[in-house]
């Protein structure tokens, strides 16, 4: 009997805000999808395009980057410029038809543990139908 | 400001004869121009001695490797302290607009002399026997009805971008009259007006051209590219391709990294991906092996090309030396200039048009792609 | 010398493929090193393989050689040897190379089974994409006759037909109809020989002879043309004609085993100058071309490559201006190991020629000290 898919979904999550707000989740107790991996940064900022991409080309069924609201960025600036990097990430893979949806940019403030579920949950769910990532057994990457 | 000159002889002669004027009365220190090489090819050539524009070839469609990369060359330590012209091409121009905006370079002193460009040839067409020079007949037919020269770079061949900007004189290789035997050159700077002063005894003909710069001819060429561009996207189907496509297109790709050796806007002196950082260790390809059971070595050839489109995309001028130079006749042009154009559009920018326009990832609006978030 | 015999009774190709398969399956190799054909069929490159599902995709002698061995294996171990014991069949410039990258310390040879091939020569890179499936058939005929008619320049000089350094050696030439032999070269060999149940006691007296009559047709070749080039290449103008239309693009560096360097001086800092530097260049001489610094790259690149250039021919592959650089470098690189008495990839033993010195020697380089300075 095959099993389900389980997609394993990498998150970059700033230390202020998306991170915290992970934590506050499994603080409260709130159920949610044990998708993803967690890889705390200190501002969404820091992600280059390449993290995003290498960890799709190494089998990621989902990459997501969770900072803090623009406007409370711990660090002022630092998440506008992760929202023009990760649009133009996103605007690549479209052109190239290559599965965009397998990306997400969300906002999580370090007191939206339930939102932080949420967005867990829904990116999950996505990305259960779009199956898993062609890129895991693909040798000629 | 339409200020033109015709001159008495064709656009190219015409040219060598204003250089070698502006440098025999020291009003230039030098001129950068391409040059014929022993090979057959061309080579840019940075010229003092006025005697030596004679042999020089200025229009010679070819493009050796993108000028911006020379003219990084010449200006990354510092400026240049005296004036030095420079015929390049619009896209080698824009390139090197994009380098000053990264701190590759400087624009002072530079007078920028650009042909309405008609493209070049692939390199490997100087190889063939008889080369260029037996292609020169139909080039030249080809500006002369505004049409699109058969065989030049595919990257030419769609590139919309054409007439320069940013030039301090524009060379009409197309739109008037008769470029070859009767130039005309566009001054679009004061700077350069004062350089042509009193080049009077220079051949300056009897007709003199009203302008404008920007003909019907150019506007028929400027459909006609227009077109060019909308089949290559129409047969590549490029958002088609998703990872299948991309191994495809890529699979024979050898990593030697030409493509980012040649490109203008590859300034890196060392790419993160000839950096450590992409030196696979034994624990990395035993965890892959465990994984996957096999994989290509070296690794990493869809990520250095996706992580490269990531990087420069953005300011790709789509000049197709990445193209020419593949030993593997991958056409990385044609993919790069699609996804630059897609972001470009994104960020409603053009690459190279005004040094002052910050590059997009540099600067930000608080309220802005709200489409890409959630 | 003696050395056993595998079957190979569907032709060469699969009858190495199943020794290794052989190899893998009963765990004597932990995984291979192979050239798969890519999945748009036009190209191979390296996988390395603990599955065997690609093998049928995979060749050991394709016809082209897009990447050198040495340069995958050096990719692999660069970094020291992983757990995993590998198998790795490569072509003699592909073992010669791996030997330089090991005095080099840039390939670890550890966990590495050398496997050494015989190699009728390989299809120039940019004839082979015009027209792949020609070029796969042309080349299957090849294997079948051991002949190929029209191979790379220095295919058809190449003179050390059977390097040594291989822990095991295929011997496809002078073998039975329907058989390879399998030469242990070291201990390692031996002992893996051992392992996989095989007696090293065939005569290899017919393969001696072949490999005698391809070795001195090769060296004839070599001694022919090297004496054409030389003429050739004589003087400072012959050689700025012949790279006249370098483009400086450096691919014929980054493709090359014994480069390994990860920033090449001539992409540094070193080379960069002041704007006046260059225009003090051009008024010496009335112009000068750009990028600058092309015949310094070249003439560079041998003074320091040269004494462990093997001559595998990937430079010339990956010129897209069609320069002739693995002849001049062949040429360059021969007449400069000659000095020390050296042939790159001969032997793991033998010292790198600048690593070492003797108190007394090349005496003819020297201007002699009684000559120059007499006191009176």
């Amino acid at each position: 009997m095959e099993e389900a898919f389980k997609p394993k979904i990498v998150g970059f999550l700033c230390n202020w805000c998306a991170y915290a707000g992970a934590d506050l989740a499994g603080v409260s107790r709130l159920k949610y999808s044990a998708s993803i991996l967690p890889i705390r940064v200190m501002c969404s900022s820091r992600i280059d395009p390449l993290h995003i991409i290498t960890a799709l080309l190494n089998g990621a069924d989902g990459v997501l980057v969770a900072g803090c609201h623009p406007g409370d960025c711990h660090y002022q600036q630092g998440n506008y410029y992760t929202r023009r990097r990760f649009a133009a990430v996103k605007r690549i893979l479209e052109t190239l038809g290559f599965e965009p949806e397998r990306v997400r940019l969300s906002w999580v403030s370090a007191s939206e543990g339930q939102r932080f579920a949420q967005v867990i949950g829904d990116f999950t769910r996505k990305i259960a139908e779009l199956g898993p990532a062609p890129c895991r057994t693909e040798a000629f990457l | 400001m339409d200020t033109a000159f015709t001159l008495n002889e064709g656009v190219e002669e015409g040219l060598k004869k204003i250089l070698s004027s502006l440098l025999e009365k020291g009003k230039i220190q030098a001129a950068m121009v391409l040059d014929h090489t022993e090979g057959g090819g061309a080579a840019y050539s940075l010229i003092t001695d006025p005697q030596m524009m004679a042999q020089t070839r200025p229009l010679l469609p070819l493009m050796p490797a993108n000028a911006a990369l020379a003219l990084s060359r010449l200006t990354l330590k510092e400026p240049l302290s005296g004036p030095v012209a420079a015929v390049v091409r619009p896209c080698e121009l824009r390139a090197f607009v994009e380098l000053v905006k990264r701190g590759q370079g400087s624009l002072d002193h530079f007078i920028f002399i650009s042909p309405v460009c008609g493209g070049v040839y692939p390199l490997q067409e100087t190889l063939v026997k008889g080369g260029i020079e037996k292609k020169l007949p139909e080039y030249r037919e080809a500006m002369r009805q505004g049409e699109i020269a058969v065989d030049i770079r595919e990257a030419c061949r769609t590139c919309e971008h054409f007439v320069p900007t940013g030039a301090d004189m524009i060379v009409a290789a197309m739109g008037q009259d008769d470029p070859e035997t009767h130039g005309t050159v566009f001054m679009q700077t004061d700077r350069a007006a004062e350089l042509i002063q009193d080049l009077g005894e220079v051949m300056i003909a009897e007709k003199q051209t009203e302008g404008p710069l920007e003909t019907d001819l150019i506007r028929k060429h400027q459909g006609l590219r227009r077109d060019q561009k909308k089949k290559l996207a129409q047969e590549m189907q490029l958002d088609q391709s998703g990872l299948d496509g991309l191994i495809e297109i890529f699979g024979r790709c050898i990593g030697c990294h030409g493509c980012r050796a040649v490109c203008p806007i590859c300034y890196c002196e060392l790419c993160v991906f000839e950096s450590r950082d992409f030196e696979p260790k034994p624990v990395d390809f035993e965890r892959d092996l465990s994984r996957k059971g096999r994989l290509r070595v070296p690794p990493d050839t869809l990520l250095y090309h996706l992580g490269r489109l990531n990087h420069m995309a953005l300011s790709c001028v789509g000049c197709g030396s990445c193209t020419d130079v593949c030993p593997v006749d991958i056409p990385v042009s044609s993919i790069f200039i699609q996804v630059g154009e897609s972001l470009q559009e994104l960020f409603d920018y053009l690459p190279g048009r005004d040094p002052e326009e910050e590059v997009p990832f540099t600067k930000y609006e608080t309220e802005e792609f709200a489409e890409f978030e959630d | 010398m003696k050395g056993a015999q595998i079957p190979a009774p569907k032709g060469i190709a699969d009858g190495i493929l199943s020794f290794l398969k052989k190899g893998l399956q009963e765990g004597i190799f932990d995984a291979l090193l192979l050239p798969v054909k890519v999945p748009a069929g036009d190209s191979f490159s390296y996988v390395l393989m603990r599955e065997t599902d690609l093998m049928d995709q995979a060749s050991p002698l394709p016809p082209v050689m897009p990447v050198q061995g040495a340069k995958a294996l050096s990719n692999l171990t660069r970094y020291g040897n992983g757990a995993e014991k590998i198998a790795v069949p490569m072509r003699p410039c592909e073992i010669r190379a791996a030997v330089e990258l090991h005095k080099l310390e840039q390939v670890n040879l550890e966990n590495v089974f050398l496997i050494g091939l015989d190699c009728p020569g390989v299809l120039p890179l940019k004839e082979y994409l015009k027209n792949p499936k020609k070029g796969d058939a042309l080349y299957r005929k090849a294997l079948q006759e051991w002949a190929l008619e029209s191979p790379r320049w220095v295919c058809e000089i190449c003179d050390p037909v059977s390097p040594e350094a291989a822990d095991l050696h295929i011997g496809i030439m002078g073998a039975p109809r329907g058989k390879l032999f399998l030469i242990p070269n070291t201990p390692k060999g031996k002992k893996l020989l051992k392992r996989l149940d095989l007696k090293a006691e065939s005569s290899l007296a017919s393969r001696q002879t072949e490999i005698k009559k391809l070795a001195q047709k090769r060296t004839k070749n070599k001694e022919r043309a090297l004496r054409a080039l030389r003429q050739e290449v004589r003087g400072p103008e012959r050689l700025l004609e012949i790279f006249a239309n370098c483009i400086n693009c450096h691919n014929c560096m980054r493709v090359c085993p014994v480069c390994y360097c990860r920033q090449c001086y001539f992409d540094s800092e070193a080379l960069k100058m002041t704007p006046d530097n260059y225009l003090m260049r051009a008024q010496r001489k009335g112009g000068l071309r750009l990028m600058p610094d092309t015949l310094l790259f070249q003439l560079g690149r041998m003074s320091h490559m040269s004494l462990s250039c093997v001559s595998c021919g990937m430079c010339e592959d990956a010129c897209p201006m069609d320069i002739p650089v693995s002849r001049i470098f062949t040429l360059v690189a021969r007449d400069a190991q000659i000095v020390f008495g050296y042939l790159a990839g001969r032997s793991l033993q033998e010292p790198l020629p600048q690593v070492i010195y003797r108190e007394e020697e090349l005496k003819e380089v020297e201007t002699p000290y009684q000559e120059t300075y007499r006191p009176s």
